[in-house]
């Protein structure tokens, strides 16, 4: 018999944290990891000095920061840098818009296999699981003994894109995706969307499946 | 005769519509337009005619009328007839001090002589202060006339404010006129032709003090606390709304370009480019003939003028976006503890140094 000893088991999944940690980069600000980051000394006497009752070289200190970017910016805006349109951050919104991050959480939606079945097996997990109550199931049974939800609704007005129903899913049913756009209504009642509403097919959110299971499968389970 | 009156109604007709038709509307989007610019931002871009935004120099057109069509509101218990007179009282002095600022010398064209100034008065610094210390009544009767606790209070500030700095200003100035011994403008512009005579070269002191006083006659940051929008709303004119509103803004960019007027007159130079008399500009269009060289060097120094007062708005808008808001108890011990005796050291020192 050659069962694992407790150790042996804890050494186990040790080692799948640790991997699955490997996969997640540390958190960087600019090419600094953040746990090698030192805090600016500040300066705390508030005093100011004689220098700085002057205030004409303080303000021309300023004014000379504020000139700088205005030149710089102006230049930007004239003459832009490579292909693009200037030089200032500012997203120009319903004409462009961001990339999103990989982690992003937009509207929850369920998944739609090929033959436009969900994969939804209505055990309640996201319903129990959810804190804003948003989602209520009602499940049901096929021909073939398969278990789906006959009823699926989701209240998008209650909703806080929290994303817990999407850890939850044992099936990778329910998945947050990446739309943020037209979720606002004047009337309370559209803003309950049933299952047909929610259904998207898996392709679309092949990118988002393949995230989830590097995120959670690991770490959870 | 009616040369003379041509003349007269065709410069009164040129500062008109350079500052109420070109200035007034487009300073508007300047202020929106370089602060974004200095703080990396886009600014206004939106509104558009059949798809052409024009760099956003249609928004004015856009807020001009928006505030038209807007309800011309007048609070319960208000005053109605001072309520109503405040904007004017604001606006028309801001709009008459620019007459007697020169924009140009004296030339001769066909026989005729010309002035480039609307009044040419021989106490011209004397006529912009009188009538700029007259916009002090607008406010503090808008603010008082209103019936609103805010407007109230900062019609008290601004009088406050006004009141103490307008003698620092006066103080500055005289500097200046001691320097070149003449308050008519004209004669003071035309001393300054060579470079090294301007006055920012002989009042350097005179010229920061005059720039701090101004701004802060013209309640702009850092001395904006009449109207300082995170303490009292919106000051003096809280209470006022359509047309009215657009009087005070109006009034507030006109006593800008007056401020740079008269910096650029006394400080900077007036008419004259740096380096080039107007001898070397006549031998530089003689190719036009006599008359014909005196338009073009007309029309150069009438460019160079408004450049200077392009630069001089970019300043000072550089100067509101850059700097935080003074406290009130800051302001009046800048006003009355700092600027004061540096204004009468500076004309103590100034009468030594034209003694000696």
């Amino acid at each position: 018999m050659n069962t694992l000893g407790i150790n042996e088991k804890k050494t186990e999944i040790n080692r799948n944290l640790q991997s699955s940690v490997s996969i997640l980069q540390p958190y960087m600000i600019g090419s600094i990891p953040i746990d090698k980051l030192k805090p600016k000394k500040v300066r705390k006497n508030t005093e100011l000095t004689l220098w700085e009752r002057l205030y004409i070289p303080e303000i021309v200190r300023g004014m000379v920061v504020t000139t700088r970017h205005f030149i710089f910016n102006m230049i930007g805006f004239v003459f832009p840098p490579n292909g693009k349109k200037r030089s200032i951050f500012t997203v120009y919104y319903p004409e462009e818009k961001l990339t999103l991050p990989d982690a992003y959480r937009g509207r929850p939606v369920l998944v739609m296999r090929e033959d436009g079945t969900e994969r939804c097996v209505a055990c309640g997990l996201c319903e129990k699981i959810c804190p804003a109550l948003c989602i209520s199931i009602l499940g049901g049974e096929r021909e073939n003994k398969e278990r789906y939800p006959t009823y699926y609704t989701l209240d998008m007005s209650l909703c806080v894109f929290c994303g817990f129903c999407e850890e939850v899913c044992p099936k990778e049913a329910i998945l947050m995706s990446d739309e943020y756009e037209g979720l606002a209504e004047y009337d309370r009642k559209n803003m309950l969307y049933p299952k047909e509403k929610l259904l998207v097919s898996e392709k679309k959110l092949q990118k988002r499946i393949d995230y989830v299971r590097k995120i959670y499968s690991k770490c959870n389970y | 005769m009616i040369a003379d009156l041509i003349e007269a109604v065709a410069k009164i007709l040129f500062i008109f519509g350079v500052n109420m038709g070109f200035f007034a509307p487009v300073l508007g989007w300047v202020e929106r337009k370089q602060s974004a610019v200095m703080q990396d931002r886009v600014g206004a871009n939106r509104a558009d005619i059949f798809g052409f935004t024009l760099i956003g120099l249609l928004h004015p057109v856009a807020d001009t009328i928006k505030l038209l069509t807007k309800e011309d509101f007048i609070p319960a218990g208000a005053n109605k007839l001072f309520h109503t007179l405040a904007p004017f009282i604001t606006l028309t002095p801001a709009l008459i001090a620019f007459s007697v600022i020169p924009f140009g010398g004296q030339y001769e064209i066909y026989g005729h002589t010309i002035n480039l100034v609307i009044a040419d008065l021989d106490v011209g610094i004397l006529f912009i202060f009188a009538f700029a210390s007259l916009s002090i009544y607008g406010v503090v009767l808008g603010g008082w006339s209103s019936n609103n606790n805010w407007s109230f209070l900062g019609a008290m500030r601004a009088s406050a404010q006004m009141l103490s700095y307008e003698v620092a200003m006066g103080l500055a100035i005289i500097g200046v006129i001691m320097v070149y011994g003449s308050l008519r403008l004209t004669d003071i512009g035309a001393m300054q032709e060579n470079f090294f005579k301007w006055g920012i070269f002989l009042q350097p002191i005179g010229f920061i003090l005059f720039i701090a006083c101004a701004t802060a006659e013209n309640k702009r940051i850092p001395f904006d606390i009449p109207e300082a929008e995170t303490e009292i709303v919106a000051g003096y004119f809280t209470e006022y709304s359509s047309m009215k509103f657009i009087m005070f803004w109006m009034a507030e960019f006109l006593e800008m370009i007056t401020i740079a007027g008269i910096i650029t007159t006394l400080f900077l130079g007036a008419w004259h480019i740096p380096f080039i008399s107007s001898k070397m500009l006549l031998s530089l269009f003689s190719f036009a003939g006599a008359n014909g060289a005196t338009i073009l060097v007309m029309l150069t120094n009438i460019a160079t003028f408004f450049t200077k007062i392009i630069f001089m708005i970019w300043f000072q808008m550089t100067i509101r976006w850059t700097l935080p808001r003074f406290r009130y108890d800051q302001m009046m011990k800048l006003g009355w503890k700092i600027l004061l005796p540096l204004s009468l050291i500076n004309i103590f020192i100034t009468g030594l140094v034209l003694l000696l």
